[in-house]
């Protein structure tokens, strides 16, 4: 575990979860990143040129607004390849698509599928409720009389976002970034990107989704209204639900807290270990919670398919069997943090018995029956540090950082939500390597 | 082409114009003739269609045809008027709009030209480019065009009023009105040439540039 504990990065990140600011769509970085940044020793760093670098790459990028900002974010995601101060300027970068007044939103709209919104709505709300990834989101009520949500991209972005990287590329800012920063990292972040504002792919990401989680009863996923969406345009039903900070305004009971608590646990460990995928935008705006336990999920723009050693190797992380077993921690070691990691490095070792130290206070493996506390501050702060250390050892594989960004985000909204929930006795219910196999279902 | 006519009426819609019996069927002709001939554009394409085909489309001789429209030059110039009387007709019917800030009330004006000449890129793509030389009845110093020009001008020139009485904008008189003039020639040339799915390059790069010179302006023309 690190010496000097800094909390004050961590709870500010926490502060920024609960307003949901700046963390519109699925800018993830923006979110996850700052709690892994240890502030105390960024500031030590501060008279560095790689820090110099670091402000005038960010500096940069503002200046360019618009979609680059997302190249930015992408680029903070690479954490095996950047360094830490990079990501820590990168991540403070915040996208905003502008906003588009009801005249463009027609236009935009009628240019994806040739009609406009009143034409093939029986109603439609000009002003948007909600901010999406590089758009905005309407509500409306088909022509069936159902109520819906719709998407709409602003104009081009694909075509802003190419020539973003044209002259990200041109611009020699990838040299710049690292030093050492791949061209293949970067057509990488292009891909990803493009793929994120695909409504189509989103479009199928939802339906298999909905399949996916159908066991699960207590969850809802949108049903896509093929007709009335494109790549551009993403029409969904409408689920029904509170945002975390609304919710909490109802007061609920602690009870409701908890089962509410359960349900998303169990819905996190289903997916990592039933469905091998992970809705992992976990911005609190995308958990619609309900007074019945039942809980809305939207928003299915990030969304991360895992190979299936990373829950495999997950499992193995909560199974504490590595401690024993020479040959299975260094396939942890392997899969978890890289091939470029020694199992023997002593900083490698430190690590991993923070993380064993970590698990057995939190997820104790002998008491499965006991709630976690997810409103004890302790907890949280462990859980910043340890992916402090993570992070700025740049130990975790793009696919654990996405993991593990999710699973944080999970923490922060359960810990907001001040529930107490048996996350050892729900793990393991899918976890394969806890060894003990149930059948999905009931709430 | 009546002249003397159409310029005692100022902007009022030209449908409502009609003289007497005799007028009023001249009109409905030669409306008859553009929406055939138009079709046949879309179709054949500008240079493919033949005045016997317009004639038989309209079902008129071809004789007749000359008495309405001496040249295709003629049916695009007649296209353009029916095309501003619509934009104005149409805005004076948008209630939100009148409210709406000056940048989204002239994107949704460019909007709806663009919309009113999208079914016949082809003929207009071809037109415009005629219409840049000095010699042509298009061309923006002919005799001809002045009068559908002047009155988009005028209704441009009131809406940039309307946003400088609101304190939206500087005055900037009737060089305003040039100026949205000339930035919609440009708009319709990156159209013809935008091949992006839907011509959404487009409508960026409307939206972009109209909040941009908007925003120049509220700072107070060029000195920001």
């Amino acid at each position: 575990m690190v010496k000097d504990p800094t909390r004050s990065s961590f709870r500010r990140a926490a502060r920024l979860a609960q307003l949901g600011a700046g963390l519109a769509g699925s800018y993830l970085a923006h979110q996850l990143q700052r709690p892994f940044i240890d502030e105390a020793r960024a500031k030590d760093r501060r008279q560095t040129l790689h820090l110099k670098n670091a402000k005038r790459v960010r500096r940069e990028l503002q200046e360019l607004r618009g979609p680059i900002m997302k190249v930015g974010q992408a680029l903070s995601m690479q954490t095996h390849f950047l360094a830490p101060e990079m990501i820590e300027e990168l991540s403070a970068l915040q996208m905003h698509a502008p906003a588009m007044h009801p005249s463009l939103m027609r236009a935009q709209f009628k240019s994806a599928l040739g009609k406009y919104p009143e034409e093939v709505f029986r109603s439609f709300e000009p002003e948007p409720f909600a901010a999406a990834s590089l758009g905005q989101v309407h509500w409306a009520v088909t022509k069936g009389g159902e109520s819906v949500a719709v998407k709409i991209q602003y104009p081009a972005m694909r075509e802003a976002i190419e020539s973003d990287f044209r002259a990200l590329r041109a611009a020699g800012f990838v040299a710049l970034l690292s030093g050492h920063l791949r061209q293949s990292v970067v057509n990488e972040a292009e891909r990803g990107i493009l793929e994120e504002i695909d409504y189509l792919r989103e479009a199928k990401n939802i339906e298999f989704f909905g399949k996916a989680l159908a066991p699960l009863k207590f969850v809802r996923v949108p049903k896509v209204y093929p007709e009335l969406s494109s790549d551009r345009v993403l029409t969904m039903s409408r689920v029904r639900g509170s945002r975390l900070l609304d919710f909490l305004k109802t007061d609920p009971s602690q009870e409701l807290r908890d089962k509410l608590g359960t349900a998303l646990t169990r819905l996190f460990f289903y997916q990592l270990f039933c469905v091998q995928a992970l809705h992992s935008d976990p911005h609190p705006g995308n958990y619609l919670l309900n007074a019945d336990g039942t809980i809305g999920l939207v928003d299915f723009g990030c969304v991360k398919y895992l190979k299936p050693e990373v829950p495999r190797c997950y499992a193995q992380f909560w199974s504490r069997e590595w401690a024993h077993d020479p040959k299975l921690y260094a396939e942890i070691i392997r899969v978890v943090f890289g091939p470029r990691v020694s199992p023997q490095e002593p900083r490698v070792r430190r690590c991993m018995n923070g993380i064993r130290q970590f698990y057995d206070e939190f997820h104790p493996l002998d008491r499965t029956s006991e709630a976690l506390e997810l409103a004890d501050s302790r907890f949280m702060d462990e859980l910043a540090k340890l992916a402090s250390i993570l992070v700025k050892n740049k130990f975790l594989s793009p696919e654990f950082l996405f993991l593990s960004r999710t699973e944080s985000g999970m923490c922060n909204l359960l810990h907001t939500l001040k529930a107490r929930v048996r996350t050892t006795q729900i793990a393991r219910e899918w976890m394969p390597a806890l060894r003990r196999p149930k059948t999905p279902g009931h709430s | 082409m009546k002249k003397s006519h159409r310029g005692r009426n100022k902007s009022a819609g030209r449908t409502k114009r009609s003289g007497g019996k005799r007028e009023l069927n001249k009109e409905r002709t030669k409306e008859r003739i553009l929406e055939g001939a138009l079709q046949l554009f879309r179709e054949k394409g500008l240079e493919h269609t033949t005045t016997k085909e317009i004639s038989k489309k309209a079902g008129i001789a071809e004789g007749t045809l000359f008495n309405y429209f001496k040249t295709k030059e003629d049916l695009a110039l007649y296209f353009f008027q029916k095309e501003t009387d619509d934009l104005i007709q149409w805005f004076r019917g948008e209630a939100r709009l009148q409210k709406a800030p000056l940048a989204e009330k002239l994107f949704a004006i460019i909007h709806r030209q663009l919309e009113y000449i999208e079914p016949y890129e082809d003929f207009i793509g071809a037109v415009f480019y005629r219409s840049l030389q000095p010699s042509s009845m298009l061309s923006p110093l002919s005799f001809e065009s002045q009068e559908f020009r002047l009155r988009y001008l005028r209704f441009i020139r009131e809406i940039l009023a309307d946003a400088e009485k609101k304190g939206e904008i500087p005055p900037v008189g009737a060089l305003g009105a040039y100026a949205v003039g000339l930035f919609y020639m440009g708009i319709v040339t990156h159209w013809l040439h935008d091949t992006s799915r839907g011509k959404q390059k487009t409508l960026a790069l409307l939206d972009r540039a109209l909040s941009l010179g908007t925003n120049v302006l509220k700072k107070g023309g060029w000195e920001w």
